[in-house]
């Protein structure tokens, strides 16, 4: 069985079974294919135990005098980091819960409920979905401006949660309840549920993927939000850590190489750690926005 | 017949609930369903649909920060057409758009054929080239800077190579290049995992017939394997097109659209002329004319779609 398996794929597919030197080749190809991938993080990573003077050298020569982590504590203590790093946690925690119960509902009521304007609501969906935020930004700064939340992190949790993100959380969050069986409702109406108990007792709870994937580019995208922050937060302190990142100059603009990179570690690490930990959902998450967004 | 085909044989072709019930009934589902939608629609609404609209109309006036909008009809067209630096950066984002569509599209199928093999550990090389797509934004682009500074390692190397003077982001020249690269590196490994589930989607059953057909592996390859793949083609294609008219963060990060405006797509120009000159009327003329370029795209690619795709069925 095994080897009729291995007879139908095409031929090269299978190099382990040419021998050595082939899949040594293979082995090297892959790894040098990787260098621009990998070598960026590795040099932020080692970069960042290093003194400024000696930033620009060969970053994977770590003596112990390397290995100092000034970086790190300068980050906190000179500049408000802590503070930013604060700012993007609540941020994030604000609007992916947000996030994630609008989507929900509407996408609820988009695949289940028949209302007058339903096609043309959704469409009006799809059509937010499509634009980038950036388009909008002129009468959106107008409006908050108008209403006075320039500089407060309003505007920023507001246009996180009805983007392009929020239209795509919503459009997947439909897609999902159309495929979970109407005979699930039905049943749950005979029991006496109301159109509110199905939603919340029966369907969410089977919706643990779906929301999953939402949570995911949700989170990402809160995480790296960059140009809402750059037009409305303007003081140090109520900025988010993209913003943050580009905060470690001399009154000159000259840029402090070292704590900016020790910073984008401090950024990264736990978006990557997260990823390490649940690849699986990460990928499917970004792929679904990807290829629907 | 079946329980459920019975059941669902009530349902109208389109979701929604049976359309059978009292008026009492179908207004209560009507007022339910409203509700539903009501926190999302209506901030979607207040945000976002009306700001288009309004983005079209601000675009018929002149308006600055500390002015009050005035009707100038289509002034602000009539200057854009003639505005070198708008038209510049028309080119830059027609050059920046070509570059990632080649250079993203082809490195996602030779990794995605990478990623297939059947090698021990294979999934380590899957997950290296994944993980810049899940690395924030901005942490990326600054490495990449700090990589690319003059004196950086980027350079240094080229230097030692003979090229004398080499400043790849920041001589105009190599500028828009050295972005488009950044860029695909971070974001490559997205279309690859699309590419490569495609891939795996190819019955093994038509390859072996192929096979015994006689077929060679190159041309396995470009008569079977692509053409299957083709919607995965055209898929990629249009939202690597979308996306890239898209790009904001990396740019602006890296050159702030420099050096001497070789970056500065129509995203950066929009962003420079409302919120580094606040002439709220002409930015919206720009993102007027992205929002064409987006629309014309979405229609081009239904067009498209039924005439160069090949489906199964």
């Amino acid at each position: 069985m095994k080897s009729e398996a291995a007879a139908l794929l095409p031929r090269g597919q299978t190099p382990a079974r040419r021998g050595r030197p082939w899949a040594l080749l293979l082995y090297l190809t892959l790894a040098v294919v990787c260098l621009p991938f990998l070598l960026p993080m590795l040099w932020m990573l080692a970069s960042s135990f290093k003194t400024s003077g000696a930033i620009f050298g060969n970053p994977f020569s770590l003596g112990a005098a390397d290995l100092r982590l000034a970086n790190f504590t300068e980050v906190f203590t000179r500049y408000p980091f802590a503070r930013q790093y604060l700012n993007s946690l609540y941020i994030l925690l604000i609007t992916v819960p947000v996030t994630l119960l609008l989507s929900s509902l509407a996408g609820y009521g988009f695949a289940r409920l028949r209302f007058p304007g339903r096609e043309f609501a959704f469409l009006l969906t799809l059509t937010a979905m499509m634009v980038p935020s950036e388009l909008t930004a002129v009468p959106q700064f107008l409006i908050f401006k108008t209403l006075g939340l320039t500089n407060t992190h309003v505007p920023v949790i507001v246009l996180q949660v009805f983007s392009a993100t929020g239209a795509l959380a919503v459009f997947l969050m439909r897609q999902h309840f159309i495929t979970l069986p109407r005979e699930l409702d039905e049943a749950g109406r005979m029991d006496g549920l109301g159109y509110w108990g199905v939603f919340w007792y029966l369907l969410l709870p089977l919706s643990r993927p779906a929301l999953a994937t939402v949570a995911i580019f949700a989170l990402l995208n809160s995480w790296n939000d960059y140009f809402n922050p750059l037009i409305y937060l303007n003081d140090e302190a109520l900025m988010t850590l993209p913003l943050a990142l580009q905060r470690f100059t001399d009154p000159l603009g000259g840029v402090f190489w070292n704590l900016t990179l020790a910073a984008g570690v401090l950024v990264a690490l736990p978006v990557l750690a997260a990823f390490l930990l649940a690849q699986k959902q990460f990928i499917e998450s970004l792929a679904a926005s990807g290829t629907k967004g | 017949m079946t329980p459920t085909s019975a059941l669902s044989r009530h349902s109208s072709p389109k979701h929604g609930s049976p359309r059978h019930g009292s008026p009492k009934q179908r207004r209560q589902e009507a007022m339910a369903g409203l509700a539903f939608i009501l926190p999302y629609a209506l901030g979607t609404l207040v945000f976002i649909i009306g700001p288009l609209v309004a983005m079209l109309g601000i675009s018929f006036t002149s308006w600055s920060l500390l002015d009050t909008p005035k009707y100038v009809g289509w002034a602000n067209y009539h200057k854009l057409v003639q505005d070198r630096e708008f038209l510049g950066s028309l080119g830059v984002t027609g050059l920046f758009t070509l570059g990632i569509l080649a250079l993203n599209i082809s490195a996602a199928l030779g990794l995605a054929n990478l990623m297939n093999l059947r090698l021990r550990g294979i999934s380590a090389f899957r997950t290296i080239i994944f993980s810049p797509v899940v690395m924030p934004v901005v942490a990326w682009a600054l490495v990449w800077k700090f990589l690319l500074q003059p004196q950086g390692p980027v350079n240094s190397a080229l230097q030692g190579l003979g090229f004398q003077g080499a400043n790849l982001l920041f001589t105009p020249g190599t500028a828009l290049g050295t972005v488009v690269v950044i860029e695909v590196i971070k974001s490559v490994g997205l279309n690859a995992v699309i590419f490569l589930s495609a891939l795996q989607g190819v019955p093994k059953e038509i390859l072996e017939a192929a096979r015994l057909d006689g077929a060679g592996r190159t041309q396995t390859y470009t008569r079977i394997i692509l053409p299957m793949i083709s919607p995965t083609f055209f898929l990629v294609f249009v939202i690597t097109l979308i996306g890239a008219l898209k790009v904001f963060t990396p740019i602006w990060v890296l050159t702030g659209g420099g050096p001497s405006s070789a970056t500065t797509t129509l995203l950066v120009y929009m962003y420079k002329q409302g919120f580094g000159f606040f002439d709220f009327g002409y930015a919206s003329v720009i993102a007027a004319a992205l929002f064409g370029l987006i629309l014309l795209t979405t229609a081009l690619q239904w067009n498209l779609r039924r005439r160069l795709v090949f489906y199964e069925e």
